[in-house]
């Protein structure tokens, strides 16, 4: 399973794989999302999860008015998937840790 | 507007908050987020006021008096300003001062019991003679007068010259005594009655899987913390605050809705954050829970928070 995959799950808008530093490596998102900025987010919470918690792999998944975002650091860089609020959390969680 | 609304609504939270740290004896806390909030809001009066009762308990008269004097005619109608400077002078000595405040209390509130008790130690009771009795039955006269002036030897008044009659027990009541009892009788913002919490806390506490329940500000100031003991809880607080604000910040630039609630995965535990108003609930859990699960148990513990904190 790729990211490409996750985004052919219902109400799941956009996904995308970055880097530590959030530059993009992957990703694919619809017209009104842009995954440069995504990618940029999800660095930035993933970076300050793992500092104020001292955690190694960070995982959030974050609700917020309109959307839910899941993030995962994985080997490869952290994934990010976000979604309309009321998509099926427990499916996309479980897609996710299958690419991570 | 709407959120502009809602920003000022919430910044002046910080005075409640303030208050409940008064009322629980944390003096030196409630000064700190005072001295922050009207950093950020010099013109909430109210929190000046709680801001010189800080003091006042801490000791800090001169400090107290500077908060409210400045401000004193937008606020003098108010009851716990008035009854503050009093206390302030009283310590300091200058009864005059001291009188006219409690005065200004009394003419906001003519039952303020503190203002009458400490009224009363700085402006001492017309002499009353006793009720002469039935012409059959004589009173013992010089037996009642040394009661009268033993008392008066041994009350706390500087100035009471004349001899008091009643309380036989004035000098329990020190201006440190009156002072102490402020938070209590003469709080603006009403109590915060967070053993409200308890209840629902205690319910998700029952949880096998959630180790402790902690409710912090925004900013990352603990307020309430139930289950085990944690030695960093205070820097979970602001651990929990900072994500919490990143995420904020980030969504705002997609323009996007802000945080309302988040689960964070660690390797040996779960945090379940929600965001209650201008506070934070983070439920610690084992890797094992059912997030759903306790969102649904805190479900209660966010009216409740919703209710007493805004």
């Amino acid at each position: 399973m790729k990211i490409k995959d996750l985004i052919k799950i219902p109400k799941v808008l956009g996904a995308g794989l970055v880097s530590d530093d959030g530059f993009i490596i992957d990703g694919q998102a619809t017209y009104e999302y842009d995954t440069e900025k995504l990618g940029a987010i999800a660095a930035r919470v993933v970076n300050r999860i793992k500092k104020s918690l001292d955690v190694e792999g960070a995982s959030a998944i974050v609700y917020t008015r309109d959307n839910v975002l899941f993030l995962k650091e994985g080997a490869e860089g952290i994934i990010f998937v976000i979604c309309q609020k009321d998509v099926n959390v427990g499916l996309v969680r479980i897609r996710l840790n299958k690419i991570a | 507007m709407a959120d502009e609304l809602r920003v000022d609504s919430g910044a002046l939270i910080f005075a409640t908050l303030a208050d409940v740290y008064l009322s629980s004896g944390m003096i030196e806390e409630a000064i700190s987020i005072l001295k922050d909030g009207l950093a950020r809001n010099p013109n909430y009066h109210l929190a000046k006021i709680i801001l010189a009762r800080a003091y006042c308990l801490k000791g800090d008269c001169e400090k107290a008096i500077e908060a409210i004097e400045p401000i004193y005619d937008e606020v003098k109608s108010d009851e716990s300003a008035n009854l503050c400077l009093g206390h302030c002078y009283f310590k300091l000595g200058d009864n005059e001062k001291a009188k006219k405040y409690y005065e200004e209390a009394l003419k906001i509130n003519a039952e303020n019991a503190d203002a009458i008790r400490a009224l009363e130690q700085l402006v001492p009771k017309p002499v009353v003679e006793p009720e002469i009795a039935a012409p059959e039955v004589e009173l013992p006269a010089e037996p009642r007068k040394e009661e009268v002036l033993q008392i008066d030897e041994i009350s706390a008044v500087p100035s009471a010259a004349a001899p008091v009659m009643e309380e036989p027990e004035p000098v329990e009541e020190t201006p440190e005594a009156v002072i102490q009892e402020l938070p209590e009788k003469t709080a603006e913002v009403e109590s915060v009655p967070l053993e409200a919490l308890d209840k629902p806390a205690k319910r998700l506490l029952d949880l096998e899987t959630v180790k402790s329940v902690v409710i912090s500000t925004k900013d990352g100031l603990l307020i309430k913390h139930y289950g085990k003991a944690e030695d960093d809880i205070e820097s979970i607080c602001a651990s929990v605050a900072a994500i919490c604000l990143d995420v904020d910040e980030s969504f705002r630039m997609l323009k996007r809705g802000g945080l309302t609630r988040c689960i964070i995965e660690k390797s040996d535990e779960t945090l379940c954050v929600m965001v209650v108003g201008d506070s934070l609930l983070t439920v610690t859990t084992k890797v094992e829970t059912k997030p759903g699960l306790v969102f649904i148990y805190a479900r209660k513990i966010i009216e409740e928070i919703e209710e007493i904190l805004g």
